[in-house]
């Protein structure tokens, strides 16, 4: 940019950022203890940082609770540093040499925003922006129309520039852009009139049509993934996913070479097909199982929550209570003090102000440690209940897994008598039917057969026993992770409440001795 | 046999004999027919009928002299023959049942009516169904029928009396006795579909004499609370166990015991105070106790949904269970379709009836056939009936069985509107309760709306007084109730939505501002949300609801006055504000450390408190103290923040709030606001001002609002409706002038607005006559000029028909035809018209001269001549 290219580009550094916000901080009395105090970055509101003839954003994360940024009028390059200011509401990058719409993921906020006079040749990037009103990107590159389309998902945009692009030269542009994007009020600084926007409406009616039907599907498909999603989560959160199908009995058979192979003999078809069909019902029973399951542990958990929160509430009523009452009378007492002249009388008061800081200490504590007590009694019980629940879950489980194995067995056994049986015929030369090759390459001798069904017989054992395995663990892990998080939970309450008190008593006591210091002095 | 017949024959006659002279006692008549013949007996009927004559009315305050009976439809004045045929059973059951029961008195069977015309008392029920939605339902209809009527005592409390006027007259009157009350409540209720039947029997003194000062007002007695107890949820499987309780049981136990021994005296006192009062007040008994007659209304079950059987005393309008003590006995009951006579022992008053009208051994019926259902009876009862089979065999046989009761002799009952909403007699009614007193008043009839007054007292003769409750109606300024408390002299206004201040509830002890008062404003009328502002001499509390800013509360203290010479009013000399504390509720917008919860304004001391929402997870609260000296400002030095005038408390300190950066911009925010607070308080103060300001003229006015459908008392509508009639009604007359007017052209040629002189009225007949003559001679001319046309026309046509007969088509030959015979027609018709107006034309002239000669303007100058 010639306008600029006689200065150095400049770096931001925290000298420059201690400079801006100290000029555009508090004015007057404030600004003098602004100056006496400084300001911290994280206050700031507003940044401004124009004509600084900066190159690359830098120094910035500090600034969490900024709204509005202005970063126009320097030499920036690519957007980028600007990830922590998740609060930005205004952004404004104009007269740059942006050159890709980049670095703005994380500004879910953001509202408003610049990028007027840079090079950028195409709207991309901007997904996660969905509060978008206003969009400035007047004088850059974009030729192509296809850019539009994609602003039809900021359902906010109200505003928007686009003059000065190669694709605003075009002869329909303006009309193009009424079809495409109706919501859209002021487009180039001016305000679209109704009419226009009807004939717009009417000449693009065929395309915005498609493009919507286009749109709706995409939406029902992304709803459906999602519907999807959650019953998997649904399921997952059971410990029961896929087994309402016969997808473990796929499983099973899919890396199952040797036992695909066999069912090419003959009765083997019909007998896989009972054996599918008893395997699917257990593994139906075991996710119906999973499903009650999961449903009485949550009601177990939400009564157990439900609880522990009365109780929390009804103690933290208690102590409210009575540190209101507390100050009641230490406020009336206070002020009564201070005009207190009598030191006899002072120091009375004084004794029993502190004493009454003690008792009130004693009593929130007392009532902390009721509450300790309770819950932890409450929390070994809910444990108990909760870890029994878990091991009928698991026993049952096992059972009807133990079925399944069961019925692999049989399974086995059967097809080993047919396989043994064909093998015979094969020798003997009686077999009417055709083999594939890879199949008749199995009836070599006796050994290979039984080898290749024990095989198959081990590799489904294996994928039952796998399954097993990693619903136990899953429950297991499930269980031990929710004890463990109630336990943590309630130390940090306690704690927490502990400090709490702690430091209001020491307030309270630091109250009394200033009051007993300034009357010393006095 | 024969004995028996004679007597019935015996007690016929004593019937008969009783009907002609009511006045003699029963007794008397049966002792004298014992001896007479029967001969001497008609003799003596046909005297004492003739003495019956010049027996004197009735000792009633209702004498038969106020009503006019001449005006009674026929209906009154005789009995139609199926009505005497009823009369006849009637009377043969009656002769049947006193010979079966001698020891009860007679029946209730058919007293006279205004007209002295003996009608039987079903007959004498009415069902009409009022036009009313308010007397749809029993409770109403009987608050009407008591306040409606006033009672009139019975002639001989003894005896049902010889009379029974119809409800028209009854509510023509306003006036009448229990008898007439129930016939009337009756009559209503059966027209609303209750199942509701006239009872003859006996009450208590106080039922019979209206006297309800033993009564307890009910409007005194609150309404019982409903203390439901709320049901204890189970106790969760998780709830935690309550701390242990290390207490003393005994000890505890011996507190339980001592508070039951103070409680148990303090019952004890109680109840003896109670008994002492009981006796006090039972110190009377009734020497009648048990034979004063007297007329209710019982309702039975079944119908219009009521659960259960109950009395109504109509003369208060109460409803009483079947089982109350007032009710002492019943002899019979009756409906519009029957008569049934109790059949049971009324030892223990009615507590033991069984009012299954069903049950013949119970209830002895006088028709037979009528709806009501015979229930089933049980084994028992039937043998009950072998036992007294003569009983229920009674009055049956000898009876035609499908005659059913004739339709009743009383015409429609009417109440106009204005009557009813008037409601009591004279528009007011008092009735003394214990220890309170009830006053009513027909709406509108008071200037300032009074329509009740409830007066209790503190002891049994009314003296003192306790407090006074006054019900208001269509004020304008919406105050519905005023409670005053005579003891401690408050005063509770109530006010219905629509005050101009949203006023509920005002109570005071005086008027002057300034003093302990309370006002409930209704919240969603007024813009502030203010609830209630409370207010003693040197505080005022107001509390709010639905406010944007979420104040909830604001506490304001006053000092003492500064004494200014000048201006003393309130008005102009505020009264410093000392403290101001201001509560709000929580924000969920913000975090609950920056949402304050309650800030007090210490002005004397400069001094701001703010404290702030407790989190949800905390028990402590963040607090703030602001401090200022306003003396650097005096010396013109800036005030620079320092540390110490900010005292805080952070429950989660942390680095941006310590900053004494961003304290001067809240501390002036608080000094604007508490500027703003006290101007609010000294609104607050104006606004109490303007408030009993406007209830003084209120009072001191009392308007009284009228409904716009109120066709009667809307003045406005009223005035407007006449004068549009007025309107109208000109506005017609104007037209049929105009029609008629035949000298207005005459007139109208002469100067305007001076009178006619002889000679112009002479001219102005003479002109019209021949303008008349000369029009009538003109029509017939005209007719004549039409009659030779069409004749002309007709020769024509036929000419031509002659001419061109031979090559005529036949449908020229045709329409030629058609045309000839309308032609004559149209002719003929014309002919006939001038002969009529040929004959009628000298009467019309004569008319009209006849006419002109009574004109009222020409009248005057022309009669001289005539």
């Amino acid at each position: 940019m010639n306008r600029l290219c006689n200065m150095e580009p400049r770096v931001m550094d925290d000298e420059m950022l201690k400079l801006a916000v100290g000029e555009q901080g508090p004015r007057d009395e404030a600004g003098q203890l602004a100056k006496q105090e400084g300001v911290l970055f994280k206050d700031v509101l507003s940044l401004q940082l124009d004509f600084q003839n900066i190159l690359r954003i830098d120094s910035l994360w500090q600034f969490e609770n900024l709204r509005k940024l202005q970063l126009d009028n320097n030499v920036i390059e690519k957007i980028e540093g600007l990830e922590n200011l998740t609060r930005l509401v205004w952004l404004d990058l104009s007269f740059n040499n942006i050159e890709a719409i980049e670095g703005l993921d994380t500004l879910v906020n953001l509202e408003d925003l610049s990028l007027f006079n840079n090079r950028i040749s195409k709207i991309d990037s901007l997904d996660a922006l969905a509060k978008l009103q206003v969009l400035s990107l007047g004088n850059n590159q974009i030729g192509n129309m296809m850019n539009i389309i994609y602003l039809r998902r900021f359902k906010d945009l109200r505003t928007l520039s686009l003059s000065g692009n190669p694709v605003a030269e075009a002869e329909d542009y303006r009309t193009c852009i009424c079809a495409y994007l109706p919501d859209l009020v002021y487009l180039d600084f001016r305000r679209i009139d109704d009419q226009k926007k009807e004939l717009a409406e009417m000449k693009h009616q065929y395309s915005v049509d498609e493009l919507k039907h286009r749109e709706s599907l995409m939406q029902a498909r992304l709803e459906d993934e999602r519907a999807r999603r959650e019953e998997l989560a649904e399921h997952e959160a059971a410990f029961v996913e896929h087994l309402s199908g016969p997808s473990l009995w796929d499983s099973m058979y899919a890396e199952d070479v040797e036992g695909s192979q066999l069912s090419h003999l003959p009765g083997v078809r019909e007998l896989l097909q009972t054996y599918k069909d008893k395997f699917v019902i257990i593994c139906l029973n075991i996710f119906e199982y999973g499903l009650k399951q999961q449903k009485k542990r949550k009601a177990e958990l939400d009564t157990f929550m439900g609880c522990v929160q009365e109780a929390v509430q009804e103690k933290q009523e208690q102590g409210k209570h009575k540190i209101a009452k507390f100050e009641e009378k230490h406020l009336l007492s206070l002020s009564s003090t201070r005009d207190e002249s009598e030191l006899t009388n002072f120091e009375i008061k004084m004794a029993e102000y502190s004493e009454d800081i003690t008792e009130l200490a004693n009593v929130l504590m007392t009532l902390e440690m009721q509450l300790v007590e309770q819950l932890e009694e409450t929390i070994n019980m809910f444990e108990r209940n909760i870890i029994d629940l878990v091991g009928l879950f698991v026993e049952n489980v096992q059972s009807l897994m133990a079925q399944c194995r069961d019925l692999e067995n049989h399974h086995h056994e059967k097809l080993l008598e047919i396989a043994i049986s064909t093998l015979e015929k094969i020798v003997k030369g009686e077999l009417d039917e055709d083999l594939p090759d890879a199949v008749r390459s199995l009836f070599v001798d006796k050994d290979t057969i039984v080898n290749a069904v024990g095989a198959s017989h081990d590799i489904h054992l294996l994928k039952i026993d796998n399954r097993e395995d990693e619903l136990v663990t899953k429950v297991n892990s499930w269980c031990a992770h929710l004890v463990d998080k109630i336990h943590k939970d309630e130390i940090m309450r306690n704690r927490r409440r502990v400090k709490e008190i702690n430091q209001y008593i020491d307030h309270v006591q630091s109250e009394l001795d200033s009051l007993e210091c300034s009357d010393l002095l006095d | 046999m024969e004995v028996l017949k004679e007597k019935v024959e015996e007690e016929e006659e004593a019937e008969r004999a009783e009907r002609g002279e009511k006045m003699m006692r029963p007794m008397e008549v049966r002792k004298e027919e014992t001896i007479m013949t029967q001969e001497m007996l008609r003799d003596l009927e046909r005297k004492l009928s003739e003495i019956e004559v010049s027996i004197p009315e009735k000792p009633s305050t209702f004498t038969k002299d106020a009503i006019d009976i001449s005006k009674l439809p026929l209906s009154y004045q005789s009995n139609t023959p199926k009505e005497e045929h009823l009369l006849q059973v009637a009377d043969n059951f009656s002769r049947q049942y006193s010979h079966l029961c001698p020891d009860r008195v007679p029946l209730f069977l058919h007293p006279v009516n205004e007209c002295e015309v003996p009608k039987f008392v079903s007959t004498t029920i009415r069902p009409t169904l009022m036009p009313y939605p308010e007397l749809y339902n029993w409770d109403t209809c009987a608050q009407f029928v008591s306040d409606f009527l006033s009672a009139v005592p019975l002639p001989d409390p003894l005896k049902p009396p010889s009379y029974l006027y119809s409800s028209t007259t009854v509510l023509k009157y306003q006036k009448g006795n229990c008898f007439d009350f129930s016939t009337l409540l009756c009559s209503m209720l059966i027209g609303a579909r209750y199942d509701a039947y006239c009872v003859y029997g006996y009450g208590s003194q106080d039922l019979c004499h209206l006297d309800l000062t033993r009564e307890v007002c009910p409007l005194t007695v609150k309404p019982k609370e409903m203390v439901k107890e709320e049901e204890k949820a189970p106790p969760k499987k998780y709830a935690v166990k309550p701390p242990r309780d290390l207490t003393s049981r005994f000890e505890q136990e011996q507190e339980i015991k001592r508070q039951e021994a103070i409680k148990a005296e303090e019952e004890r006192r109680l109840k003896q105070e109670e008994e002492h009062l009981v006796e006090q007040e039972s110190a009377k008994t009734d020497p009648l106790h048990g034979l004063r007659v007297h007329s209710w209304v019982l309702v039975l079950s079944g119908k219009r949904e009521v659960p259960e059987s109950f009395f109504i005393d109509p003369f208060t309008g109460r409803s009483y269970s079947t089982q109350d003590d007032h009710f002492l006995g019943i002899e019979s009951l009756w409906n519009h379709k029957n008569y049934w006579v109790n059949m049971q022992d009324c030892w223990n008053c009615c507590k033991d009836l069984v009012f299954d009208l069903g049950d013949p051994v119970r209830w002895e019926y006088l028709l037979l056939g009528t709806d009501k259902p015979l229930l089933s009876l049980t084994e028992e009862e039937d043998d009950g009936m072998n036992d007294d089979d003569d009983v229920e065999n009674l009055g049956k046989e000898d009876e035609d069985k499908s005659f059913d009761m004739p339709c009743s002799w009383v015409e429609q009952i009417e109440i106009s509107p204005e009557a009813f909403e008037t409601r009591c007699p004279n528009g007011k009614k008092v009735i003394q309760y214990k220890r309170a007193k009830l006053e009513k008043w027909a709406p509108y009839l008071n200037n300032n709306g009074l329509v009740c007054r409830l007066t209790t007292y503190e002891d049994l003769e009314c003296t003192k007084t306790l407090e006074v409750k006054e019900w208001f109606q269509n004020r304008e300024d919406m105050l519905e109730l005023k409670h005053i408390n005579k003891v401690t002299g408050l005063n509770i206004d109530y006010f219905k939505p629509g005050h101009p201040q949203a006023l509920r509830v005002h109570s005071y002890t005086s008027m002057q501002p300034e003093m302990d008062r309370i006002m409930e404003f209704y919240e969603t009328a007024r813009v502030d949300g203010l609830i209630k502002r409370e207010e003693t001499p040197r505080t005022m509390t107001e509390y709010y609801q639905g406010r944007p800013d979420l104040l909830s509360y604001r506490h304001v203290n006053f000092g003492p006055r500064i004494k200014k010479l000048a201006l003393n009013s309130a008005e102009s000399n505020p009264r410093p504000v000392v403290k101001i504390t201001e509560r709000f509720f929580r924000n969920p917008a913000k975090p609950a450390d920056e949402d304050v919860a309650e800030r007090v304004f210490l002005i004397l001391d400069e001094r701001i408190q703010l404290r702030y929402h407790c989190r949800e997870d905390r028990i402590t609260a963040s607090k703030r103290e602001f401090l200022w000296r306003t003396e650097g400002d005096s010396k013109g030095n800036k005030i620079i923040m320092t540390p110490d005038m900010c005292l805080s408390f952070e429950v989660e300190p942390m680095e941006h709030t310590k900053k004494l950066l961003y304290q001067p911009e809240a501390m002036m925010k608080l000094k604007n606001e508490e500027k703003l607070s006290r101007h609010q308080a000294w609104e607050s103060e104006l606004e109490v001002l303007e408030i009993l300001k406007l209830r003084e003229e209120e009072e001191a006015a009392h308007a009284l609002t009228i409904s716009i459908y109120d066709t009667k008392r809307n003045e406005k509508s009223k005035e407007y409706r006449e004068a549009m009639e007025r309107v109208m009604h000109e506005e017609h007359l104007w037209q049929v002038e105009a029609q008629l007017d035949y000298l207005a052209p005459f007139l109208a040629q002469l100067p305007p607005g001076e009178k006619l002189t002889r000679w112009q009225a002479m001219r102005l007949k003479d002109e019209c006559l021949s303008d008349f003559k000369q029009r009538l001679i003109d029509k017939a001319n005209l007719i004549q000029a039409r009659f030779e046309k069409e004749t002309q026309e007709l020769q024509k046509q036929q000419q031509w028909y002659q001419e061109n007969q031979v090559t005529l088509t036949p449908e020229d030959e045709d329409l030629y035809l058609s045309y000839c015979s309308q032609a004559m027609f149209r002719i003929r018709i014309l002919e006939q018209r001038l002969n009529r107006h040929k004959e009628l034309a000298p009467l019309k002239y004569l008319a009209m001269e006849e006419k002109l000669y009574k004109d009222p303007r020409l009248v005057e100058l022309l009669k001289v001549f005539v």
